[in-house]
């Protein structure tokens, strides 16, 4: 039997029976919650672990023993005692029409991984299910809106299959509820305010709708510049270099150049969230203007190129100078906001104890 | 009104958004971009969300020529009465077509800022009360309609000449257990077409936590061929208001609305005008009648031109000013409801049978059925029938009694060739078929359901699959798209029974048809995408020729 995480030892065991196996969980988990837990590969499409559930994909549907309809399993919480079905002929079947219905009113399938996180969830699902995309034809939905001129974020709503994922991501996740969904049915299109471009939006350039979205309706586009490059996509596990939240991401590169981030859904401190600047301003890596070894400035205002050695040595004679011509209220240290604790609490100790002051602050509140 | 003055006038009220864009769209004649952004600041509404929400509503209009420009009504009867034309004669004036304006006993209703004119073409518009149901032609006892036709009825003066408020008076003096009591054993259930028992419901809002609770009327009557609920709210508006403060009473709830339709502008007044009688004389508002602690403020919210508001999730976001996509269930509104708080969500017909009930006693209401059936049903009757309007039917009436003998049969002597039922939900019954009973046991038994009793009648001259296109068209337009089997399955669904045809041959075209309809049956999330295949499933059982002829087009 597979046990629920932190069931108390003296609550009541709660159990339901998924394909014949008896699972314990705990109250308030839904039943896809359940089935994921013992890797029942429920198939979803509007479905973020991260977001309230939504119901609006219904490749999640299961079936349950004494409920007419198959239910969704995203929103549809575990009772004790239930019995519920996650792969029957006709749940299959339905899926299978589902995938068909979706890959109708969509003009691509076949999207590039730098494009996004879960851009590969559509494509992956109808070749699972052998699902046939030239089925139920007709019109397709969605309006590009390639024109919009943001350097990031691509909208080609060609490919947008109105799972809202995007748009919910914004709300619930970002706060930023810079885009909505207008009109309905099948005229539905995801919108910023009165249709303007994402620059005239409340979109902080986040890049959580990029990273969410299951078909690569939305994508990266500073990604996707290295759509030629011949060499295989590589993922490194990494922490973001710019503030000190630390935000895991895995660094995507092709042969010796980094092409792309992604953030890391399972980073302690970020699940899934980048900032503007640590999911699209990463071009300093490969800039010819970055700088490689320390340079001090001489007499005459000029840099000269350096070693550590040297350069440490050089900044340590400064502070000496100062502190003996002027006395320690001289010295202000303001640490980087780059920095993570460890790095700050050495830059105290250093003001306070090497330097003999309290004026010591970070850069995040001066 | 300036902007100041109308946001505050609303902006302390509960579920403000709707009268706020009301009356901003009624000053204006269109929402302007400016609107937008102080309505948004103002009720704290992100900018993008409340643009998304309004161009959810397809009577709100975001240019001009807005609300004064005519909205034809092209659907399910009127364009079998001219509507289509109609439209064309009034495109000059910026003219646009709408869905079923519940009209349908009449000629083409156009809708013109807050008048609707009714007319064949645009000579004949003029704007009339809406007609009120003929006497009961089978001489049949009524509860519903019992005195809707007693002159001045919608006044409190004549709804008083006729046992008004007495009911009301009867339950404050017993308990409102009793009432509950009373109520379950009517056997009175959901007339809006789902048939929940209504003793049930309001039990469970009773029982509930949380507090305020609220009462709903859902008079959001979308359902094409149903006009039932305009009929009731224009002639008999206190019988609803009567119903509803008794729900309050036995409930302990304190606060009530109507989401009403767009398409009724004039019923609006005339329910307002009978809230306000109500208020004057402490049949609403607080202390009713005297009675400490019994407190009930009731409200109007209108809606604005979108059928799924009627299902009852997405009419409490609705009202709640979110995007009207309906819920997930469960939780159900009588414990998550408006505001998430313990909610009643019944229909007109439900609510306004119940001074009915309580005065004459739950034995009395079940005898007005046939046979096993407790109760009556209003039946909205339309299309090709020589009487059309609404009747009150005793469950269990045969069909063919109310089509032929009652309303007349198809006129100039055709012969019916087939109905619809649950206006369209239902999809059709034909042949044999029409000799069910006026029942959900026996309709349900053919594949259909009796619903909100909206029933759309077709001779012999119509292509059926032309109407089942105008049927699934319909859907099309009002799903919400949400889930994915509805709005992409309403769309392939309309697309293959279009004229223009699918290019399939007709094996393909019966298989694909029958799965997408399938997987919308079992999947989708609400009754919109539940009931749209029962058009293409009934059209298939009853016309296999027709279907036949129009895939190998």
């Amino acid at each position: 039997m597979i046990s629920a995480k932190d069931v108390p030892a003296n609550a009541r065991i709660l159990t339901v029976s998924v394909d014949g196996e008896l699972v314990e969980f705990k109250d308030g988990e839904t039943i896809y919650e359940v089935a994921d837990r013992c890797s029942r590969e429920v198939p979803t499409l509007c479905y973020d672990p991260r977001l309230e559930a939504f119901g609006s994909c219904r490749l999640c549907v299961v079936e349950v023993e004494g409920i007419k309809n198959p239910v969704a399993s995203c929103t549809t919480k575990a009772t004790d005692g239930m019995v519920i079905k996650t792969r029957t002929n006709d749940i299959e079947q339905y899926r299978k029409t589902l995938l068909e219905m979706v890959a109708s009113e969509n003009r691509n399938l076949d999207i590039d991984p730098l494009a996004g996180y879960a851009s590969q969830e559509l494509g992956k699902l109808i070749e699972r299910y052998e699902a046939r995309p030239d089925r139920f034809c007709g019109k397709q939905s969605g309006k590009t809106n390639q024109e919009d001129k943001n350097p990031f974020i691509l909208r080609d709503y060609d490919n947008c299959i109105s799972c809202y994922r995007c748009v919910r991501v914004c709300a619930e996740q970002e706060g930023d509820h810079a885009i909505n969904i207008i009109n309905r049915g099948f005229e539905t299109q995801i919108s910023t305010e009165f249709g303007n471009d994402l620059r005239d939006s409340q979109c902080t350039f986040c890049g959580q709708c990029v990273q969410t979205c299951p078909t690569g309706a939305l994508s990266d586009k500073k990604a996707l510049r290295a759509k030629e490059l011949p060499e295989e996509i590589k993922k490194t596990r990494s922490v973001c270099p710019y503030c000190g939240v630390g935000c895991t991401v895995d660094i995507l590169s092709k042969g010796d150049r980094v092409v792309g981030i992604q953030p890391a859904m399972d980073g302690p401190a970020n699940e899934g969230a980048l900032c503007i600047k640590g999911q699209y301003a990463f071009d300093f890596v490969h800039h010819p203007d970055r700088l490689k070894k320390p340079l001090i400035r001489q007499e005459d205002g000029t840099f000269k190129e350096s070693d550590w050695d040297e350069a440490l040595d050089a900044a340590a004679k400064g502070y000496k100078k100062v502190l003996e011509e002027n006395g320690r209220r001289s010295i202000y240290g303001i640490a980087s906001g780059r920095a993570p604790h460890e790095a700050a609490y050495t830059m105290q100790k250093f003001i306070r104890s090497n330097c003999g002051t309290n004026y010591i602050d970070n850069c995040s509140r001066s | 009104m300036t902007d100041k003055e109308i946001i505050a006038k609303w902006k302390n009220e509960t579920a403000p958004l709707l009268p706020v864009l009301h009356a901003f769209h009624d000053r204006d004649e269109y929402i302007s971009e400016d609107t937008i952004r102080t309505v948004s600041s103002e009720l704290k509404i992100p900018v993008a969300e409340l643009f998304a929400t309004i161009s959810f509503y397809h009577h709100f209009s975001r240019e001009l020529p807005g609300k004064q420009a005519p909205r034809v009504c092209t659907g399910n009867v009127c364009c079998l009465n001219g509507g289509t034309e109609l439209l064309e004669e009034l495109k000059s004036d910026g003219a646009t077509p709408m869905p079923c304006a519940g009209r349908c006993d009449e000629m083409v209703p156009v809708i013109k800022g807050d008048k609707v004119l009714v007319g064949k073409n645009s000579s004949s518009l003029e704007c009339h009360a809406s007609p009120l149901p003929i006497p009961n032609p089978g001489n049949l006892e009524e509860c519903i309609f019992r005195y809707i036709r007693e002159k001045n009825r919608s006044t409190l003066d004549g709804y008083q000449n006729n046992h008004g408020y007495a009911a009301l008076r009867q339950t404050i003096k017993s308990s409102p257990e009793n009432i509950l009591q009373l109520i379950t054993e009517s056997k009175l259930a959901g007339r809006g077409g789902a048939g929940f028992p209504t003793g049930l419901k309001w039990k469970s809002v009773a029982e509930a936590n949380g507090t305020p609770k609220s009462i709903i009327c859902n008079a959001d009557e979308g359902e094409p061929g149903c006009f039932k609920d305009r009929a009731i709210m224009d002639h008999d508006p206190h019988a609803l208001i009567e119903g509803m403060t008794i729900a309050a009473y036995s409930t302990g709830s304190d606060r009530g609305f109507i989401y009403l339709r767009y398409e009724y502008p004039e019923t609006e007044g005339t329910l307002q005008k009978a809230i306000d009688e109500a208020a004057q004389n402490n049949l609403l508002g607080e202390e009713i009648l005297g009675v400490e602690g019994f407190n009930f403020d009731l409200q109007i919210r209108r809606g604005a031109g979108a059928y799924i508001c009627g299902e009852e999730g997405s009419l409490l976001n609705s009202l709640e000013g979110k995007h009207p996509f309906p819920r997930n269930k469960p939780p159900f509104p009588v414990t998550h409801g408006f505001e998430n708080l313990p909610t009643v969500v019944n229909n007109v017909e439900t609510l306004a049978s119940v001074p009915h009930i309580v005065r004459k006693g739950p034995d009395w209401y079940q005898s007005l059925g046939m046979g096993e059936h407790a109760g009556t049903k209003v039946i909205s009757l339309s299309g090709d029938i020589e009487r059309p309007g609404n009747y009150e039917v005793p469950f269990g009436l045969p069909l063919k009694t109310l089509l032929h003998d009652w309303a007349g049969g198809a006129p100039k002597g055709k012969e019916i060739m087939a109905v619809t039922m649950a206006g369209l939900s239902g999809g059709f019954l034909s042949g044999d078929d029409l000799g069910v009973t006026l029942d959900e046991p026996s309709i349900r038994s053919k594949g259909s359901f009796l619903g909100a009793g909206g029933i759309i009648v077709f001779d012999e001259t119509r292509d059926m699959v032309k109407v089942a296109h105008s049927a699934m068209e319909f859907f099309a337009h009002e799903s919400c798209g949400k889930c994915f089997p509805c709005r992409i399955g309403t769309q392939r669904l309309k697309e293959r029974l279009s004229e223009e045809g699918s290019g399939l041959d007709a094996l393909e075209w019966v298989k694909e048809v029958d799965e997408i309809g399938e997987v919308m049956k079992a999947t989708s999330a609400c009754g919109l995408g539940i009931a749209a295949p029962n058009v293409t499933d009934s059209l298939q059982k009853y016309f296999p020729e027709a279907i036949s002829n129009h895939a190998n087009k």
